[in-house]
């Protein structure tokens, strides 16, 4: 176990941008869905506002945080030279991100709760399993993300291929529904699903999938001449 | 600390040779590696601090070989490294900048990483300053910054890259002071392309050209390599063809040259006391013609 | 200006990171939506080359574009990061022209990837039908529907970092890409198939495919939209509308950047 001195340095180089960004829309979204009787929306509607915000935006925030995290280090060249290894502080910091993206979702997760609006979409577990809702795709975004900065060393590149990646899965919602397999790798099961049998299974494929990237973001984040040799874009 | 290097080689994508076939004692206290730019210097430094490997050869960092793992931790746990470009938080000040390093470096201790950073700063003389954000700072403040950082494990092996590259003549005096002072019981490994860093503060030094190691010796015997052969010639004319011109200096209404050449370069040619300087350009100029490009 | 624009231009084409990353992007795209592959690209219009090359550019341009605009989003910032902004300040080039140059080389070559799988596509189709014609189409619609929104989304993405940090921008882009321009437009408040919408439906259905299907709706207003009064039914003159409405958007973006800029300086 780090000291807790350690991990509020972590905080600090997650930066504000990576913090921030998935508390904000947490916040915005759950105030939309407040307010969005007197504003005349539909249940429905609101639902499917705040649902998204925590299947589709909120990965979305920790993809391209896990995506951006290598390519900030000014002092990248002398934390290679130390006994513990980069990916350590890669990974703490990758953990702060992710505590910030998990409380925002967990926020709006018990808004949705609360509301009663998990009821609107009674074929797809709410509560504890429920919470796979935000997990699964959060993971997998953050893990490609992360793979894709280890794997091309450029920020710029990495977080296209996350963008590319979670507007093509918007964008050909009907042709990865088609497939078996297909749909177990669909990012946004729970609100754009056409299989709701499928849900769980989608679930931990997305996260086993995860396994494999995250485990080859590690290994070549050990190699510190791969990480040297990548400029920050 | 000693450090051997046997057969040292390394080559870049492109078949770019940046060091060929090194073979090199350093021995413990402060030691200078001289060169061009390209010459290699910095290639050598971050294999030494385990950034890349090299692509044969070996070395032993106190009887550690750096191709294994265990070796380059041990190596790595002793190392205090300042690298050419020392890259900084600038939203950092300088004490919590230190803290967050001494952390990633195993200081876990409050109390002791406490002590170590307020006895730092006092011999980098940033005291006053430890509290102001790094991004305020001078070039030379954030160099002092970083031998600080690298101090802090109190290593053995001190590694430093270019330190008074755009310093000040003050800061570079200063710094170089600094340095001499560090050395003691430790390994200092100075790298620059600045002779007079080198000619202030080691009594040895080895000289890369083009990656492969030209000299190594004591500061003296590189002097000498310039002995009979250093001169200087005061004329209004056009400066001499012969030879190498050092330095330019007006004096009434000529020119007093310094020039380095085998034989006298003018018939008013004085002979005089040659310096490290000197050495340095001569060896270059020999090394030129026996291995021309 | 011609000199930065050279050297952004040569430096961002040389960058293996982004072919690697098109590439990479442009396989996984085509392996989903497999409609590429065929000959009419899913619009099973035979023999009709405008109409095939008018489904290559909305293919190609509801997506390619977030790649684009991921790219670009750095390369103004990057700069100030690399520590060269104080260098470039000093040279005789003008904020302004620099800011231009960097924004014509960047864009050209981040929208060059796009326009090799656009035009070889395009061949293809040309070679394999015998329709020689299927090329000045392929350049019509190049030049008019993707085109115009290239310019605009290539200003926002450049300058946009400025102001927040390139990965909340990247977020907030790639979201204003699906809301402002994907998304059904009866579904939410959206300026998706508006005036504002950079996707070219208003140049495709306006000027250069004009004849629809009398039994279904002009392109333009949405039965039960928000904000119709920003879709006005498709004709060559909102067509142009559309093209002056994103040439005018880039050039504001680049207007308002260098304010910015020179206020930075001063």
């Amino acid at each position: 176990m780090k000291p807790l001195a350690l991990w509020s340095h972590e905080l600090r180089r997650a930066g504000p941008a990576a913090l921030l960004a998935a508390p904000i829309l947490a916040t915005l979204t759950s105030l939309f869905a407040v307010f969005s009787t007197e504003l005349g929306t539909r249940d429905g509607v609101t639902e499917w506002f705040l649902l998204g915000a925590v299947e589709m935006g909120i990965p979305l925030v920790a993809g391209m945080a896990a995506a951006s995290l290598l390519g900030q280090d000014r002092a990248l060249e002398l934390q290679l030279t130390f006994p513990r290894r980069y990916r350590g502080t890669v990974l703490r910091r990758l953990t702060v991100a992710f505590g910030a993206v998990a409380g925002s979702s967990l926020i709006c997760s018990a808004v949705l709760l609360a509301a009663g609006w998990r009821n609107l979409s009674p074929d797809y577990p709410a509560s504890l399993t429920g919470q796979l809702t935000w997990l699964a795709p959060t993971l997998w975004l953050a893990a490609l993300g992360l793979f894709a900065a280890a794997v091309l060393r450029s920020t710029a590149g990495a977080t296209t291929v996350v963008a590319f990646v979670w507007g093509l899965q918007q964008l050909t919602t009907a042709i990865l529904q088609e497939n078996h397999v297909t749909r177990l790798l669909y990012l946004f099961d729970t609100t754009r699903g056409t299989v709701p049998e499928d849900w769980l299974w989608n679930r931990f494929t997305l996260l086993a999938t995860a396994l494999p990237l995250l485990a080859v973001a590690w290994y070549l984040l050990g190699d510190t001449e791969w990480v040297k040799g990548g400029g920050s874009e | 600390m000693r450090i051997e290097l046997t057969d040292l080689t390394k080559t870049y994508k492109g078949n770019v040779h940046a060091l060929r076939g090194l073979n090199l004692d350093i021995p413990t206290g402060m030691y200078g590696l001289l060169g061009s730019n390209g010459a290699g210097k910095t290639t050598l430094m971050r294999i030494l601090v385990g950034l890349i490997k090299p692509t044969s050869g070996t070395v032993r960092i106190g009887g550690h070989d750096i191709a294994s793992g265990e070796g380059k931790l041990a190596v790595q746990r002793t190392l205090g490294y300042l690298p050419q470009n020392l890259g900084v938080y600038p939203d950092l000040t300088a004490r919590r900048f230190l803290d967050y390093i001494a952390l990633l470096k195993g200081l876990d201790s409050r109390t002791e990483r406490r002590r170590r950073i307020n006895e730092l700063l006092e011999v980098v003389a940033l005291t006053e300053e430890a509290d102001r954000k790094l991004k305020g700072f001078s070039g030379g403040m954030v160099q002092r910054v970083g031998i600080a950082q690298a101090l802090l494990t109190d290593p053995r092996l001190l590694v430093v890259d270019e330190p008074t590259t755009g310093l000040d003549p003050e800061e570079r005096i200063r710094f170089r002071n600094l340095l001499s002072q560090l050395a003691g019981d430790r390994t200092v490994l100075l790298s620059t392309h600045i002779v007079d860093d080198v000619a202030q503060t080691c009594r040895s030094l080895a000289v890369l050209a083009k990656g492969r190691l030209v000299f190594h010796g004591d500061v003296g015997a590189l002097v000498s390599r310039a002995a009979h052969q250093v001169w200087t010639v005061t004329t209004s004319g056009p400066a001499p063809t012969w030879g190498r011109v050092v330095s330019a200096l007006p004096e009434g209404t000529g020119v007093r040259y310094r020039v380095i050449a085998a034989s006298p370069p003018d018939p008013t040619a004085r002979p005089t006391d040659p310096g490290l300087e000197d050495g340095y350009l001569a060896l270059m100029e020999s090394d030129r013609l026996t291995h021309p490009v | 200006m011609i000199a930065t624009m050279r050297y952004e231009f040569h430096m961002q084409l040389r960058s293996r990171a982004m072919w690697v990353v098109y590439a990479l992007v442009f396989t996984v795209y085509v392996a989903v939506d497999r409609s590429f592959f065929t000959l009419y690209l899913g619009r099973g219009v035979e023999g009709e080359p405008k109409t095939a090359m008018l489904a290559l550019g909305t293919m190609v341009g509801a997506l390619m574009p977030v790649a684009y605009g991921c790219m670009v989003a750095d390369r103004l910032v990057r700069d100030t990061r690399l520590g060269v902004a104080g260098v470039l300040d000093t040279t005789p080039t003008g904020q302004g022209s620099r800011l231009i140059g960097k924004y014509l080389g960047v864009c050209a070559a981040t929208a060059a990837p796009i326009a090799l799988v656009f035009f070889g596509r395009a061949i293809v189709f040309a070679v394999a039908e015998g329709e020689p014609t299927a090329l000045g189409w392929a350049s019509t619609t190049f030049l008019l529907t993707i085109t115009p929104g290239l310019i605009f989304i290539g200003a926002l993405t450049l300058t946009g970092p400025l102001l927040i940090s390139p990965m909340i921008f990247r977020v907030l882009f790639v979201v204003y890409w699906f809301w402002g321009n994907l998304i059904y437009p009866a579904m939410m408040p959206t300026i998706s198939g508006s005036i504002f919408d950079a996707t070219g439906g208003y140049m495709e259905f306006g000027l250069l495919s004009p004849e629809r299907d009398p039994n279904v709706i002009p392109y333009g207003p949405y039965p039960g939209a928000a904000l119709n009064f920003l879709r006005p039914v498709a004709s060559p003159t909102v067509a142009f509308l559309w093209l002056g409405t994103m040439l005018a958007l880039a050039v504001a973006v680049l207007a308002l950047a260098r304010l910015h800029l020179a206020r930075k300086a001063t």
